[in-house]
């Protein structure tokens, strides 16, 4: 297992920090419970993702998968500080349309209030 | 012990007009028709069953056939006829009677036997049970040895033939009338796995047993439960027993022992039978009207408990061990079937031509390329569908075969995965999603193309290398994604080369990746997509790839 998240609040959004590598298997399935587990008390999520070193292909499906579930739940997710991997791959799969990216945690807080 | 193969048991006995015989000696049988009447057995030659054998009086036996039914009738023998064990001067003879002239243990005939195409495994049981493997060998040991040949010769739906032949010679060893097994269910209920009586005729679905005592037995820590209703005033006002006349009950737990308890704190103490778990019961019994079965001996319940217990575990482990083959074998076949369905059969025009190829890091990979043409064009597709193995292999076939028609019909790019793209989502296949990238060039150079989640394809243009950007979302993973198409005017000579991540994510002993610089400067150099692969493969070194790699050139030959 070589992911970690860590979850805190700051002013009513749950901010979670993830550390290490979203690959399809067990570090998948852990951001998708972990991820579920947030959005059934908080609506405002922010990810901060400025630690994972890596994301493959199932690992991006989860993410978009979560995303999706927020948004229908009227929840929202939003990615801070995407690291070079990260944010190519969400590139070349033009995913940075969709999420909303922001380049540090501050940032994405903001866009909240 | 040695068994002997049964020489085509499907051609021993059973099918056609007249009931057969069958004789077995050793290891040795056949099968004789009952084609008149009365059919006579002797030492005698003239007889129509010649048993040569001092035992065997000359003028045995006949059987005789007199309005559909078939006796057994002895000829005042000096040693006697035996049908199931039991002396005979005369006996209605039922089918899979087993029948003995003069002496026991050595040959027997079988009248009529039960055939049908899986009764192989019943057949093959009569033949060792009349094997003289060892004085000491009981009927159970010589099941479990069955079970052993059966696993061997890798006979299907043992677990049923051996439950009832495990009540049969359960009925047999007790003289009970009636009997049944029942086997614990995951859920803990108990359910009738196989009941027989000792006529031989299956029961199913019976009602007619002692619940009660069933329960009794399952929750008391003794091997067996003998009851005499008769006996026991305060089981005479249960109801089955009262209903069905029952007389005496023998329920036998089976259980399965563990061979080391492991005895965790949460269970400091446990009752004598605790560590050995029940997988379910033997049940026989008689009615008032019938015999007495209370003053069965101890010892052959117990010996029957254990052996009985044992041999359904064994036979559920080849049960398990038949289903995972069955399983590693449609594996197999889907596993071939996909890769026809992926095989590439490339169309040859006067104006394009095509090379890919694909290297698996997995038996069945998410990576895929296929070509197609029509009069004026001609089509290559790249896929890599996410995740691996067999639900991998499903969706890349899937895509494959909506891409090739929707090409065939000549539809828009765009169009094309925005369809396929509607139907995996609509499906909802749960986080399941392919990158595509499709490239349609026409006879005018005219090349068409779409990307969905894919690197930039690489356009070299006389060592001159480019990446068109145009880039769309994956398909499968937002229903509302929209895509857009590109199109570029190619040069005769030049070159559209597709690749998937395997290639640029290929690392080496250090981590690095293979990545686009590398890629752009082999492809701008080399003359071919094979030059890419020895490329790639000279950087990863011994590193084996993690992902699929494929390259796709087409190039426009104007």
């Amino acid at each position: 297992m070589n992911l970690k998240m860590d979850t805190k609040a700051v002013n009513g959004v749950s901010v979670v920090h993830c550390s290490g590598r979203i690959v399809f298997g067990d570090e998948a399935a852990f951001l998708r419970t972990k991820l579920k587990e947030i959005l059934s008390t908080s609506k405002k999520i922010v990810l901060d993702l400025s630690e994972v070193t890596y994301i493959d292909s199932g690992g991006l499906g989860t993410l978009v998968g979560c995303y999706s579930t927020a948004r229908s739940s009227g929840a929202d997710i939003k990615l801070a500080g995407l690291g070079q991997r990260v944010r190519d791959v969400l590139q070349i799969t033009k995913l940075v349309t969709v999420f909303e990216v922001y380049d540090s945690e501050q940032k994405a807080l903001a866009a909240f209030h | 012990m040695a068994v002997a193969p049964i020489s085509n048991p499907g051609t021993t006995a059973g099918s056609g007009a007249f009931p057969s015989l069958v004789l077995v000696q050793g290891s040795d049988q056949r099968s004789l028709p009952l084609i008149h009447s009365p059919f006579t057995v002797g030492r005698k030659v003239d007889k129509d069953l010649v048993i040569a054998d001092p035992r065997v009086s000359r003028d045995h036996a006949q059987i005789v056939h007199e309005a559909g039914v078939y006796w057994i009738i002895d000829q005042g023998s000096k040693h006697g006829t035996f049908v199931n064990g039991e002396k005979i001067e005369r006996h209605k003879l039922d089918r899979n009677d087993l029948l003995e002239f003069g002496a026991r243990g050595g040959t027997y005939v079988i009248f009529n036997p039960l055939h049908a195409g899986s009764n192989t495994a019943r057949e093959f049981l009569s033949q060792i049970s009349g094997l003289n493997i060892s004085t000491d060998t009981t009927d159970l040991e010589k099941l479990t040895m069955f079970l052993e040949a059966a696993r061997k010769l890798n006979t299907t739906g043992v677990l049923d033939e051996i439950l009832v032949t495990l009540v049969e010679t359960t009925l047999k060893l007790t003289r009970a009338e009636r009997g049944y097994v029942f086997l614990k269910a995951e859920d803990g209920s108990l359910h009738l796995a196989a009941g027989c009586n000792s006529k031989g005729e299956r029961l199913t679905n019976d009602q007619t047993f002692s619940n009660s005592i069933l329960q009794d037995a399952l929750h008391s820590a003794s091997e067996f439960l003998v009851t005499d209703t008769s006996q026991s005033l305060d089981l005479a006002g249960r109801h089955s027993i009262v209903a069905y006349d029952l007389r005496t009950v023998i329920c036998i737990p089976l259980r399965k022992y563990a061979v080391q308890t492991i005895r965790t704190k949460q269970e400091p103490s446990e009752p004598a039978n605790a560590g050995s778990e029940i997988i379910g019961a033997l049940y026989v019994d008689s009615r008032f009207a019938s015999r007495d079965i209370s003053s069965v001996s101890h010892d052959i319940l117990k010996a029957i408990a254990v052996e009985a217990a044992q041999l359904i575990e064994n036979a559920r482990l080849v049960q398990a061990e038949e289903e995972a083959r069955r399983y590693q074998q449609e594996l197999s076949i889907a596993s071939s079937i996909q890769q026809r369905l992926m095989e590439i059969h490339i169309p040859e025009v006067p104006f394009a031509r095509m090379s890919g190829r694909n290297m698996s890091c997995k038996e069945i990979g998410g990576d895929f390329f296929d070509a197609t043409s029509t009069t004026d064009h001609f089509a290559v597709v790249v896929a890599d569908v996410c995740g691996k193995g067999v639900s991998a292999a499903l969706l890349a076939s899937t895509l494959q075969g909506m891409v090739y028609s929707h090409l065939v019909a000549q539809m828009p790019l765009a169009d094309i995965v925005a369809a396929v793209n509607r139907f995996f989502t609509q499906k909802h296949l749960g986080e399941k999603y392919a990158t595509v990238v499709i490239a349609r060039i026409s006879r005018t150079g005219e090349l068409e193309y779409v990307n969905c989640g894919h690197v930039p394809p690489l356009l070299v243009s006389q060592h001159h290398v480019s990446r068109p950007q145009l880039g769309n979302l994956p398909v499968g993973l937002l229903p509302d994604a929209t895509y857009e198409a590109g199109k570029l005017q190619l040069k005769p000579g030049d070159r559209f080369i597709i690749v998937t991540d395997g290639v640029t994510e290929a690392e080496n002993a250090r981590g690095d990746f293979y990545d686009n610089e590398r890629l752009e400067d082999v492809a701008g150099k080399s003359s071919g997509m094979e030059e890419i692969f020895t490329s790639v493969s000279n950087f990863c070194g011994g590193t084996p790839l993690n992902d699929d790699c494929t390259v796709v050139e087409l190039v426009y030959t104007g």
